[in-house]
Parts: structure tokens; C-alpha cells; sequence
């Protein structure tokens, strides 16, 4: 299938900074994959994501060398922080989700539908008269989600999504996930949180430094979770198990 | 400094008509390291803004040592109690992470001798002379923790301490909540990473729409799994390993449940 964003040797320096926060990246992005980056703070998970989308350097500016080909139509891009990417403009969770699909000029039966499935996708159906003003930081950051959606994105970039949420709403976003790639879109993933990640990645990308450290299918990639840290310290014989039912079945009874 | 006990009888508090507390009893003990949980917007956070006089209760009353909150003004109450935001950007404004962290000893007229040494415990040193604002994200909340930390609270308050942390930023938070502890601060964490609760707090109060509605050792509670489902909370991925094992005396922290399963015989990969 073809890729949605090739990049090629990428490397991106924010203005004033001494060193590249992206140095050699290669890596493509295909339809229907999560693709999760994974990496300490400061690796350069979010900068990937941002280059990866077009926002850097075009909005935030910098250097970029390298190649990077985006064939997607669309990028859709949700931060961390949901209140920071409503409108302000609408009353009811429904105008909220249309939002940018309208702004698009669809016709408004199009914006309507393309609303309503994205409510129903997240969820969130029950919550369209609600004010989002009013919503908890859970249903607030799965409402940015749908009207990202909304507006038909063939790919969908998530910077650390739950790091407001609470666990419940957390498992909940990362759930829809997987539904979302099945439905064509190309997901990246930006998290910390590789035990969540573990469960809906169909590829694990991490950077350490800038650079690309490691690129596979699970459990490739995973070597960090809780699961298999206890694992590796508890004596484990590599390759080391990264969810409890895989360390289950290397215990010998 | 060593901690204080924290008294909280009967306290109630609205945003307008929204009623955020609705009757909250808690009594802490000096030394103890409480997790408040619980799902957004059951009445953490405002809790615990009781405590440091930046919201007063309409009824109820609140203690830390032998002051009543109500007496004090918020600057007062940061003598004994370290308050850090669960965003850190409430909390920074000097033109280098050195300066922001020295502000509040100096503010409170102690020596500044500590900075060093909390600047390095949480991995801030080699970033000590940049401006607040050039450090990510992620490592500005450990700057805002350090400023804290810096003041030598008798009570340490933390708003989602871990949240947006990677995992060598989390093991410095943990080990510095830790050496407080033992040092008899108290410590009370608002979380919802019930991992970090597991490595570093002793009781879980858990509240709901403004009220407590568990409270209980921790080590209890994380093998409660129907309490924590009521709660919305799984067990952290320690107790989902003890439990697979069948782990004996319920550990909690990840070197315990390394040390519960010393003796494991392991079978070697067979399928890639």
C-alpha cells in the first residue's frame, strides 16, 4: 500500500537550538497501521510528529534537510491538552464536531453525517447536546478526536492524547484506536506509556536522541514495559515477555 | 523539616452551584504518604487546594499541625505545606531553572544551600542555567516539583505528579517522594497512575462526585480488584504479574514483586 509519509534520512532543528531534535530519521507511515513512537522526553517523539504532518517547519518553524514525501490528503493532529483545541465558538458537542468539516464547505447534510459518525465512532453520540465547556477532561479530548475525524483525515497524529485523562478514559481513547486504522487511517502515536501502547500498536518506532533506535512489530520495540523490566530483573532469559499472559507462558511449572 | 498531621472535618465547598465537596472527613497522620483517586472531577484537586488556604471551605474545617487553615493566608500556609500544580507552568517565572527553584527558600528568608543538591536528585542540573520556558515540558514540572522540594515542606501536596513523565523522569519522583517520606514528611499525591501509587504511597483515599469513598491500605486495596473496578482503576501491571503468578504477600512495588519471584524456573523462547 503506499505510504502516507515517507521520510528519509530527516533532520529537523528548531530555530535558536544547538542540536537537531530529528538527526537521520527514515521511517514511512502506511493506511490502517498504529504506529507508535516511543522515547524518553526530549527523544524527539512530538517533533516527529509534527514533521511527519507538515506543521514543522511550515508553523513552527526551523530546518528541515532530508526527504520527507506527505502523499496524505489530510493530517489530523490532537495535542494533550483537549481545551486547548476547542473552538470557543460552539454550544453543543454536535457544532463542535462539525466544526471543522463545515469550515471544509461540505454541504451541511455531509458535515452532519460525517459529525454523527465520528460521534459514534468515539462514543460520544450521547454527549452531542452537551456544552463542551461543561465536559470532563475524558469526553472533552475524545470530542477533539471526533472532530478531527470529523473532517476525514487519512491520517491521524496523537501527541501523548491521555496524559489528562484518567485511567478509565485513557484505556477507553486508546481503544477506539485500533478502529480507527481498521477504517483506513494511518494513526501515529506519540506516548510515554508503553504499557497502553502494547496494546493497540501494530508497529513500535523508538527514538532515543533524535534518532530511530529501534523499528518493528510487537513485541519488537515493547522491551520497556513494565512487564518486561520485572522480567529482565527477575531473571528472565531474553527475548523478554512484554504482557503478563506472554510471562505466564514462559514460566516453567 | 518533619512533617505535620492534616485534619480535614466536615468540609464542604461549590463552584457556584456545582458542588465539588460534599462532606469530607480525612485525618493523615504526620509521615504518612495518602493517594487521593478517583475519576476526573470528584473533588481531588479542590481537596487539596483546601489545604493551602487557595480555596476556603463554606463549611468544615481544616488543619495542618496546630494551624486552622482559616487563620492563614496562602503565603503562610506555604511555609509548612509544598503545594506543586499538577501543570507547571502555574508555577514558573524566574529567567533560569536555578533562580525558580531558589525563589522559594529565599522567599520564606531560609539558605538556599539545598538547590544544588534537589536540582541534581531530579536530573535538573545540566539544565539548571536555561530559562523555565526552554526546558520540555515534561522536565519544567520536575522544575516546579524542585522549586518545592527546595522549601523542605513538613507536607508535601502533589497534583498528578507523574502525568506526561517518561519512565527515568517517574523513577526520580518516585525516589524523591520516597527519601521525604522517610524522613517523616507527609506526603499526599493526587493520581490517577495507580503505578505510581503502588511505588510510592502507603493509603489510597479514594473519592466520587465529592465524597470518600474508599480509603485503605494500598497494598489492600490494589489486590481489591472489584473495589477498583467500582473505582474505574485497574490493578497496576505489578499486581497483574503477582496475581498471574500467584506471587505470595501481596507485593505491590516492582522490586518486591522481583524479589517474590525469586526461584521461577524459565522456559527458554520457543515460537518467534
Amino acid at each position: 500500500m503506499t505510504a502516507l509519509v515517507t521520510l528519509e534520512h530527516v533532520r529537523f532543528t528548531y530555530s535558536g537550538a544547538s542540536r537537531p531534535a530529528l538527526d537521520g530519521v527514515s521511517l514511512t507511515i502506511a493506511p490502517g497501521e498504529v504506529l507508535a513512537v516511543a522515547g524518553a522526553t526530549g527523544a524527539g517523539a512530538s517533533t516527529l510528529l509534527l514533521v511527519a504532518t507538515g506543521y514543522a517547519p511550515r508553523v513552527v518553524g526551523g530546518t528541515l534537510t532530508g526527504v520527507r514525501a506527505i502523499t496524505a490528503r489530510r493530517c489530523g493532529v490532537v495535542f494533550s491538552r483537549p481545551w486547548t483545541q476547542l473552538t470557543g465558538l460552539c454550544s453543543t458537542v454536535r457544532e463542535e464536531v462539525a466544526f471543522g468539516a463545515a469550515s471544509y464547505g461540505l454541504p451541511p447534510g455531509e458535515v452532519a453525517d460525517a459529525a454523527a459518525r465520528a460521534m459514534a465512532a468515539l462514543g460520544i453520540a450521547r454527549l452531542a447536546d452537551r456544552d463542551p465547556a461543561r465536559l470532563s477532561g475524558g469526553e472533552l479530548q475524545r470530542v477533539v478526536v471526533a472532530a478531527t475525524l470529523a473532517m476525514g483525515p487519512d491520517m491521524l497524529a496523537l501527541d501523548d492524547p491521555a496524559a489528562e485523562l484518567d485511567p478509565e478514559a485513557a484505556d477507553a481513547l486508546y481503544a477506539v484506536l485500533p478502529d480507527i486504522a481498521g477504517a483506513g487511517t494511518g494513526v501515529l502515536l506519540a506516548t510515554p506509556d508503553l504499557d497502553r501502547a502494547a496494546r493497540v500498536a501494530t508497529r513500535v518506532v523508538r527514538l532515543e536522541h533524535g534518532r530511530v533506535v529501534a523499528d518493528g512489530t510487537p513485541p519488537r520495540g515493547l522491551e520497556e514495559t513494565t512487564v518486561a523490566v520485572i522480567a529482565r530483573a527477575a531473571g528472565c532469559p531474553a527475548p523478554y515477555p512484554t504482557d503478563v499472559a506472554a510471562l505466564r507462558a514462559r514460566v516453567a511449572r | 523539616m518533619s512533617g505535620c498531621a492534616v485534619r480535614v472535618d466536615g468540609v464542604r465547598f461549590a463552584y457556584g452551584a456545582a458542588e465539588a465537596l460534599r462532606g469530607v472527613s480525612l485525618a493523615i497522620d504526620a509521615g504518612e504518604q495518602v493517594a487521593l483517586v478517583g475519576p476526573n472531577g470528584a473533588g481531588k484537586t479542590t481537596l487539596t487546594r483546601l489545604l493551602v488556604a487557595l480555596r476556603r471551605p463554606a463549611s468544615g474545617r481544616v488543619t495542618v499541625g496546630d494551624w486552622d487553615v482559616a487563620t492563614r493566608r496562602p503565603d503562610e500556609m506555604a511555609r509548612r505545606v509544598g503545594y506543586a500544580f499538577q501543570h507547571a507552568d502555574q508555577q514558573l517565572f524566574a529567567r533560569s531553572v536555578r533562580e525558580d527553584v531558589a525563589f522559594g527558600p529565599r522567599r520564606l528568608g531560609r539558605s538556599t544551600a539545598g538547590v544544588e543538591a534537589v536540582l541534581e536528585e531530579l536530573g535538573l542540573a545540566a539544565v539548571a542555567g536555561l530559562h523555565p520556558y526552554d526546558v520540555p515540558p515534561p522536565a519544567r514540572k520536575l522544575v516546579a516539583l524542585a522549586g518545592i522540594l527546595a522549601m523542605e515542606p513538613g507536607v508535601l501536596v502533589l497534583d498528578e505528579p507523574t502525568a506526561g513523565l517518561d519512565g527515568a523522569q517517574r523513577d526520580r519522583v518516585v525516589a524523591a517522594v520516597r527519601r521525604r517520606a522517610a524522613a517523616g514528611v507527609t506526603v499526599i499525591a493526587v493520581s490517577h497512575d495507580l503505578a505510581f501509587v503502588a511505588e510510592a504511597g502507603d493509603r489510597v483515599v479514594a473519592m466520587r462526585e465529592g465524597r470518600i469513598v474508599q480509603d485503605r491500605p494500598a497494598r489492600e486495596l490494589m489486590y481489591d480488584r472489584e473495589a477498583l473496578t467500582t473505582l474505574g482503576l485497574k490493578p497496576p501491571a505489578t499486581v497483574e504479574v503477582s496475581d498471574a503468578l500467584g506471587l505470595r504477600g501481596r507485593p505491590v512495588r516492582a522490586e518486591e514483586v522481583v524479589e517474590a519471584m525469586r526461584g521461577i524456573r524459565w522456559r527458554r523462547e520457543t515460537s518467534e
